[in-house]
């Protein structure tokens, strides 16, 4: 059975519908990397237990399954409140290190309690426009993940307003380039990072619940993978730049299956980590090489 | 006792692996690589004594020493990327090993029976120390000699000259290099020892646990490399020792009559200890307290040197 | 099942009183240790071999406890801990158990890589008195990845027998459904069991049976196992445990126009890759799974997409007995599955091994009884099941279980061929 253009081109549209997942979870690292300078790692676990919650309350009380991916993102936020809280907010800003260790304590903490409330069993999960499959021609795209697309566009485009338009923008991209400067003309640092949080939080749950609604399936197996390639989008991306995320995470997405296609699972993420490893040492700033360099 | 003894191993392995993800700490890599070299040292060091039948000291050796050729190779392009780029690339380098074991098929007929690596299968019965009659304090002895003397070594290296140099990149880097501190030379080295005790540790856990695939050498366990020495603090080789007793010990062996409790209280102890501790369970003051309690106090250097990784 | 309980709830509830009054009478106890994944992404196993260990437990006690050899009763007692699918773990409440227990045998762990090293670590040859591992029995209920208890001879297993179940449900499929012809499939390449399984095991038996590779024969296999394993796993779409997106495999599954799709894997990545097919309208005449996605998880996760997917099964709910078990799983707050009602047989196995050997039960006695029951289970040829007699294939420390072919149908498992009556 011999690859032709059709599997590669549609191998690479399936791949890049599904990258809007990693898109948005690279822009969570990615903010709260340009925020504070940190790390936090249990970022796609709080976005997976965000994803969990909104299943939860629809399952429970009944409501259109279409709310989960509303209900989960304002959880996710909630979590992402609670992590800052926990593990950012009353270490020393200094300290790098610490609050790493401390996240990734929270990670083990959260996708514990989703285990236990689950017993690891993994539970269906709603797709929205699921029985929907358009063809064009040889080519097909999925309704569920066209969904998910227009979702995410619309998620970074209030993420985009919200940072470039309006004053809580203006003060998180303050306290990002000069924390101690920003303090003085009056903003407050922690609450601004707390926000930070919350809507990073928040932008995860919806990619926890998207990439949970495209397989159809969550369990928190998801968790490390989705860190993982959240991780590498940002570095492609290069670090803080939100447009530069979001490239990476369709790039990462469509590369990934056109790998998987040529190589076979078993290689497939060799040549993603060998991508990564391109763009380290020929565009280490990433795909735009505009944002500042830092570490 | 043969709990006890068990447990002693898995804590002198592990300190092992902390310990080499701590040298890097101290020269301000933070390096997720360290699995990765734990790997290759648990293959190699298996694959020799099992397939090649050596015994088990050179083939500890031959694996610590392959362990850090690679750490070398990786030590040059890791000297262009810092902080979380660091993390990542190093990620990366850690999952290619894993996915190279993964599709690593070796088998060999030794004495009628086959063995070696089988890709998802893993790699069974690296029974040296059972076959050869070594019981678990005899294991545990061989053990505790390679963390002796790796703790001795970094523990001397920091009284001296090169502790304050891998300090001083880890701390300004542009001030050392104003000093005259080679950084490449410094990084290098620190990258080559890390990967060679990391190897070391690999090898003793692939004979300890007679078994080992790819599954072992997850991202998990890499961040439990760093996670040791983080905990534990940098202020002193013995703070990545106490952060080893504190999660296997402590959390996963000590907290079994909790239940299901045990589980949930592993993460949330973690936060509350990186809370209370930020610079570590045995951070600088501590370290200071102690050599003034003992009389070897040098008033100058100790001050919380590390108090802000 | 469900109706059923209502009608059992009396009997339960007069067992449980009994259960209260009869520790009074029993003087000593008899310690056993079961351990597996309580924690982490696997908690299942641990949770659903817990309860059905817990339950078979108090069965042995309700019927009277376990008769020593001097006629005297003792009470069945169990201990239970997570090893979090972890070998590291899982060696330490190996030796944890055997040195600092009293406990006569353990049963456990649940994951197959656990298992490998943790039976690495037992003395290998029984009496080889220059080999130092643990001499302690095991009888393992959950890890059923193939081959395994042969790694050391205190180590059993009452797990199912693959080759057998494939090859019987292969001669059946071509007898039942003589139009299909073709075959396809892929499997969870990174999980020792589904992979090994697959191209090991499923694809010969198929071969065996007379049918085709839709896309051309492979290189190297004939009906024998393992034959041509490698190049099995090349001309297979396949995917790994935690993946998110099987769009390609599902691509490939469809073009290749075969008529039976098998699907090797655990419950997550079946249902991610059978939601997948199903999208892709890819409508094969006939599914075929791997036996541990018989299980409830699948269920959970997709009854719509499992419609009519075929799996061989050591478990189902078809006597009264394994009706039984499984309520009483449900009512410890687990499943019962083709994993964990093994946890039963075992104890069962345990109690009939303990009572023919005639153990001294005290402290002094301790090293000697285990290696009693050891040597007890090795001389089992036949043990009682729960759908039928058991099988021990007594060198290498298996068994020959009975199986059932079950079929998803509306959300449950339907039976829909039982071979036993043949057998």
């Amino acid at each position: 059975m011999g690859i032709d253009f059709v599997d590669i081109a549609q191998a690479i549209i399936d791949g890049l519908l599904f990258g809007s997942t990693y898109a948005l979870i690279g822009l969570g690292f990615t903010l709260i990397f340009g925020a504070m300078h940190k790390l936090n790692l249990a970022y796609a676990a709080s976005a997976i237990a965000g994803a969990y919650v909104g299943l939860a309350m629809i399952t429970l009380t009944g409501l259109p399954s279409v709310l989960a991916f509303f209900l989960g993102p304002i959880a996710s936020g909630v979590i992402g409140f609670a992590v800052y809280v926990t593990c950012f907010r009353y270490i020393p800003t200094t300290n790098m290190l610490a609050p790493l260790m401390a996240s990734i304590g929270a990670l083990f903490f959260i996708d514990e309690i989703v285990i236990h409330a689950t017993a690891g069993s993994p539970l269906s999960f709603p797709a929205v426009m699921e029985d929907i499959y358009l063809e064009f021609g040889d080519f097909g795209f999925r309704g569920d993940l066209i969904f998910v697309l227009a979702i995410s566009l619309i998620a970074m485009a209030v993420l985009m307003y919200i940072l470039f338009r309006t004053r809580l923008g203006l003060a998180t991209r303050a306290v990002s380039q000069q924390p101690i400067a920003a303090e003085l003309c009056g903003i407050a640092g922690h609450r601004t990072n707390a926000i930070t949080f919350v809507v990073t939080g928040a932008l995860g749950g919806l990619a926890g619940c998207m990439a949970a609604a495209a397989v159809g399936v969550i369990s928190p197996l998801l968790t490390v993978p989705i860190t993982v390639k959240g991780l590498i989008v940002t570095v492609i991306g290069g670090l803080g730049s939100i447009p530069g995320a979001i490239i990476a995470g369709f790039a990462v997405g469509g590369f990934e299956n056109l790998f998987l296609l040529l190589f076979g699972v078993n290689q497939r993420d060799i040549y993603v980590f060998l991508l990564l490893f391109v763009f380290l040492v020929f565009r280490p700033g990433g795909v735009f090489d505009t944002a500042i360099e830092r570490d | 006792m043969a709990f006890y003894f068990g447990l002693l191993q898995t804590i002198g392995i592990h300190t092992l692996l902390g310990l080499s993800a701590y040298i890097l700490l101290l020269t301000g890599q933070l390096s997720l690589a360290q699995v990765g070299f734990f790997a290759i040292g648990a293959y190699v060091s298996g694959i020799l004594t099992v397939i090649f039948e050596y015994h088990i000291v050179p083939g500890l050796f031959l694996g610590a020493l392959v362990g850090g050729l690679f750490a070398f190779l990786v030590g040059f392009p890791a000297l262009r990327v810092k902080g979380l780029m660091l993390v990542v690339a190093t990620i990366a380098f850690s999952e290619i090993v894993r996915l190279f074991f993964f599709n690593l098929n070796w088998r060999v007929s030794v004495n009628g029976v086959e063995v070696g690596p089988d890709s998802t299968q893993g790699f069974r019965e690296i029974r040296f120390y059972a076959a050869n009659g070594w019981d678990t304090l005899d294991v545990v002895l061989f053990v505790w000699l390679f963390v002796v003397i790796v703790m001795a070594l970094l523990w001397w290296l920091d009284r001296v000259r090169v502790g304050a140099t891998l300090r001083a990149v880890g701390a300004d880097e542009l001030a050392a290099q104003s000093s005259g501190v080679n950084i490449v030379a410094v990084k290098v080295s620190a990258m080559t020892g890390g990967g060679i005790i990391a190897g070391l540790a690999g090898g003793l856990y692939a004979h300890s646990a007679t078994y080992v695939d790819h599954l072992t050498f997850s991202v998990l366990l890499a961040t439990f490399a760093v996670a040791y020495p983080i905990l534990g603090g940098l202020s002193s080789v013995f703070g990545t020792l106490i952060a080893v007793i504190f999660v296997q010990g402590v959390l996963i062996e000590g907290m079994r009559f909790l239940g299901d409790w045990r589980n949930i209280l592993f993460g949330l102890l973690i936060i509350i200890a990186m809370n209370v501790r930020p610079a570590g369970l045995i951070d600088g003051k501590v370290v200071l307290r102690i050599r003034e309690a003992l009389g070897t106090g040098k008033k100058s250097g100790g001050e919380g040197h590390a108090e802000t990784r | 099942m469900f109706n059923l309980k209502p009608i059992m709830k009396p009997a339960v509830m007069a067992a449980a009183l009994s259960a209260l009054i009869s520790p009074a009478f029993a003087e000593e106890t008899v310690l056993i240790a079961g351990w597996g994944a309580k924690s982490g992404p696997l908690r299942s196993f641990g949770v659903n071999s817990e309860a059905v260990l817990k339950a078979a437990v108090k069965e042995v006690n309700d019927s009277g406890g376990i008769m020593l050899s001097d006629g005297r009763n003792a009470t069945l007692e169990y201990i239970y801990f997570d090893s979090a699918c972890n070998a590291e773990q899982a060696i330490s409440v190996a030796r944890k158990v055997a040195s600092e227990t009293s406990a006569l045998i353990g049963i456990g762990p649940t994951c197959s890589g656990a298992a490998a090293a943790m039976f690495g670590v037992f003395q290998k040859t029984v009496g080889d008195d220059s080999d130092t591992g643990l001499q302690f029995p095991i009888l393992t209920d959950t890890a059923v990845r193939n081959g395994l208890a042969k790694i050391s001879q205190w180590t059993f297993r009452n797990t199912p027998n693959e080759p057998d179940m494939y090859d019987k449900l292969f001669a059946w499929v071509a007898k039942t459904y003589p139009d299909l012809k073709t075959i396809y499939g892929g499997t969870e390449t990174d999980q020792g069991h589904s992979n090994g399984t697959y191209s090991k095991v499923i694809v010969q038996a198929s071969k065996r049976h007379g049918f085709d590779w839709a896309t051309g024969a492979i290189e190297g296999v004939t009906g024998d196992l393992g034959s041509g394993s490698t190049e099995v796993l090349d001309s297979s779409s396949n995917w790994l445990m935690a993946d998110t997106n099987f769009s390609v495999q599902a691509r490939a599954f469809k073009k290749s126009n075969a008529d039976i799709y098998i699907i090797s894997s655990h419950p997550f990545t079946t249902c991610g890759m059978l939601k997948e097919l199903k999208r892709r309208r890819a409508e094969p005449k006939l599914m075929i799974g791997l036996t541990s996605s018989s299980s409830a998880e699948v269920m959970k996760g997709c009854p719509d997409a499992a419609e009519g997917m075929i799996i061989p099964t050591s478990f189902a709910p078809i006597t009264p007995a394994a009706e039984k078990v499984a309520m009483l799983a449900n009512e410890n707050g687990g499943d019962a599955d083709l994993h964990s009602a093994a946890a039963w047989e075992n104890v069962m196995i345990i109690k009939r091994v303990i009572e023919s050997v005639g153990i001294g039960n005290t402290p002094e006695t301790l090293v000697a009884d285990r290696r009693m029951i050891r040597d007890g289970l090795e001389t089992l040829e036949m043990t009682d099941g729960l759908i039928g007699e058991v099988q021990r294939v007594q060198d290498e420390g298996e068994a020959l279980k009975p199986y059932v072919f079950v079929q998803a149908t509306e959300g449950k498992w339907a039976v829909i061929h039982d071979p036993r009556a043949m057998q």
